[in-house]
């Protein structure tokens, strides 16, 4: 009875969150709807980011490669195949990442901790080279420009032009691959991955190929990155080499993650939120602002590594406790509880 | 002919610079299980100390070469003292993160004083003077590079396998509770080879500042090119850090010779046929 309750609560809880997003363009000037757009897009891919990190315990530098590949596919596809839609600019984008997470998945299969970390930043780093090299292709330093295709939704077209329009695609695609993440850490298969985390020996003496799951994993969270790419060159309408740079946008995902707090599922969220308006904020105050958030997350791995979602379970439960006793989101929040 | 054989000698220079960088890379990981993202960020601090040192404070290039590796162990020792041995606890993701952060601020706080932009570091003659070699006139400076690395590489053997310093470490690497029961101050020899670590790399930064140019990228290009070598010699192996260091020494420099449009895949081609043949790395133990 009591579990039927708090499911409501939850769902009520993001149909609220949904609906007063979508209430956003009503009341926020246009810069502040370019920066959100830019929040939710970012928190996508910080999510998917927290699946390997989070719930796998793999730390990867190579998140960048999925997001870049995402983000240059849209705009090459774009470009050379004139009057293609944008759903079919967005799925050859996301093909494009499943087929690089299947390759370096597999060459990286038994690679796990540190060592995983290093051959991610490696491959990351293939794929720079070739952004910086093939310049017939991708443009090199000067990156590319697209216009955004229109939406052809059968009936009628809806011009994206408008950040308005713009900003609702993205938060229903986007927000769709976002409830799709939380589902996914639900299934037969988001449980394996976190018991793999805790104790993949047991696993493989319960029969589970652990390996497979690892791959699937990869290429899971490599495509929704790649998704998160995609929409990140339609919203920019240009893409350049710190989208596929390991030590750019790979740097921010991470730094995201872990300040928003890699324990929880919505810590990413959270994470992107902070650290977008952050950024925007400080950027106007501060050359440094990137020391400033550097010593920010020198100081949280230190002293609070769970992140910022651990300080809000902390406080919630310092006034909420015994109610919230029971109720988890997911079973990593339940370990960051313990 | 005697085209191959410049770019042989070139592959030679940059195989040196690799090494030195790669050692202790995989003598840190190898003893302390700790993939250090800092080590690059320790070659850079290294050439910008040499930059304050000859260009800033008009002082000398062996007198940068013997004071910058001093600085960075002190540096290397107490980041292992006071940060990472507070994190050590939580796991390698944490270490992983917490190197991984302090190389972000390394390298902003190098932008912020120095700026955002290559310098140039003149130490003189030395760097221009040239010697016959082999029918050909080869620069001196580059022979030297090789040189340095070949009498550190030696060295470092021979402490590990000749001394009883050696034995020390060797048991610290092997089974670090035994060591400590037996007597041997294992955190004092963590401190210790994190600071040699370090040092090292800041060694191969005061070298590698003249040459190719110093400026605030040049962090994350070694370092990648660091780990490509530690994954295809294999991980703490120091006779697979100087093999690989001279492949992909080699290949760098002929990739740009025979396939200059290939030149940059070249070296993760040669990592991923490694990593399908054998996974653990040329020189590396099954995990």
């Amino acid at each position: 009875m009591k579990q039927k309750y708090i499911t409501l609560i939850r769902i009520f809880a993001i149909v609220a969150l949904f609906v007063s997003a979508g209430l956003m363009p009503l009341l926020l000037p246009q810069y502040n709807l370019n920066m959100l757009t830019e929040i939710i897009i970012f928190a996508l891919f910080a999510v998917s980011y927290n699946l390997l990190l989070g719930y796998a315990g793999l730390l990867s530098f190579g998140h960048a490669m999925f997001f870049g590949v995402g983000a240059y596919m849209t705009a090459i596809a774009i470009i050379h195949l004139p009057g293609l839609p944008i759903w079919s600019a967005v799925l050859i984008a996301i093909g494009a990442t499943i087929v690089v997470g299947a390759v370096i998945g597999a060459l990286l299969l038994r690679a796990k901790g540190a060592y995983f970390s290093l051959l991610t930043l490696a491959f990351n780093a293939l794929f720079y080279a070739i952004a910086t090299k093939w310049t017939s292709m991708t443009g090199g330093d000067d990156g590319l420009g697209i216009t955004r295709p229109d939406l052809s939704l059968g009936f009628t077209i809806v011009s994206m032009a408008t950040i308005t329009n713009f900003f609702y695609l993205t938060l229903i695609v986007i927000g769709m691959g976002t409830l799709f993440c939380w589902y996914f850490t639900h299934t037969a298969m988001g449980g394996t991955v976190l018991l793999m985390r805790e104790n993949e020996d047991r696993m493989k003496m319960l029969g589970y190929n652990t390996n497979i799951s690892r791959l699937f994993l990869f290429i899971f969270t490599g495509a929704v990155a790649g998704l998160a790419g995609s929409f990140y060159t339609l919203h920019f309408r240009f893409v350049s080499l710190s989208a596929i740079d390991p030590m750019d946008v790979g740097a921010t995902v991470l730094l995201i993650t872990f300040v928003g707090g890699m324990k929880t599922f919505w810590g990413p969220i959270v994470g992107a939120f902070v650290y977008i308006m952050l950024q925007n904020y400080l950027s106007t105050v501060t050359d440094r602002w990137p020391l400033l958030i550097g010593l920010v997350f020198v100081l949280m791995v230190l002293f609070i590594p769970g992140g910022l979602s651990e300080v809000i379970v902390n406080m919630y439960q310092r006034f909420f406790g015994r109610k919230d006793r029971n109720d988890s989101a997911s079973a990593a929040a339940e370990e960051a509880k313990s | 002919m005697s085209e191959i054989l410049v770019f042989f000698l070139h592959g030679l220079a940059y195989a040196g610079l690799l090494f030195l960088v790669s050692a202790g890379l995989t003598l840190v990981f190898g003893m302390m299980n700790v993939l250090n993202f800092a080590h690059a960020a320790m070659y850079m601090l290294g050439a910008y100390f040499s930059y304050a040192i000859i260009m800033q404070l008009s002082g000398q290039f062996w007198m940068s070469l013997m004071v910058c590796p001093l600085v960075l162990f002190l540096i290397g020792a107490l980041i292992e003292r006071y940060l990472l041995r507070r994190v050590h606890a939580y796991g390698h993701v944490q270490e992983l993160l917490l190197t991984f952060g302090l190389a972000y601020i390394i390298a902003e706080l190098v932008k912020w004083y120095w700026g955002n932009y290559p310098l140039a570091v003149n130490i003189g003659k030395i760097l221009v003077e040239t010697v016959p070699i082999f029918g050909i006139i080869y620069p001196v400076y580059r022979i030297f590079i090789f040189i340095a690395a070949v009498l550190v590489g030696t060295a470092m053997a021979l402490i590990l396998y000749k001394t009883r310093l050696g034995i020390v470490l060797r048991a610290a690497v092997n089974d670090s509770g035994m060591a400590s029961i037996l007597g041997v101050n294992v955190p004092l020899v963590f401190m210790g080879v994190f600071g040699f670590g370090a040092a090292l790399s800041g060694f191969a930064g005061v070298i590698a500042g003249p040459l190719l140019s110093t400026y605030p990228g040049m962090a994350t290009s070694i370092l990648v090119d660091a780990f490509v070598v530690i994954v295809v010699g294999g991980f703490g192996s120091l006779g697979g850090a100087v093999i690989a260091s001279l492949l992909i020494g080699e290949l760098q420099s002929f990739g740009v010779l025979l396939f200059p449009d290939l030149s940059v895949a070249l070296m993760y081609l040669l990592m991923a046929a490694v990593l399908i043949v054998k996974p653990s790395g040329l020189f590396g133990e099954e995990q």
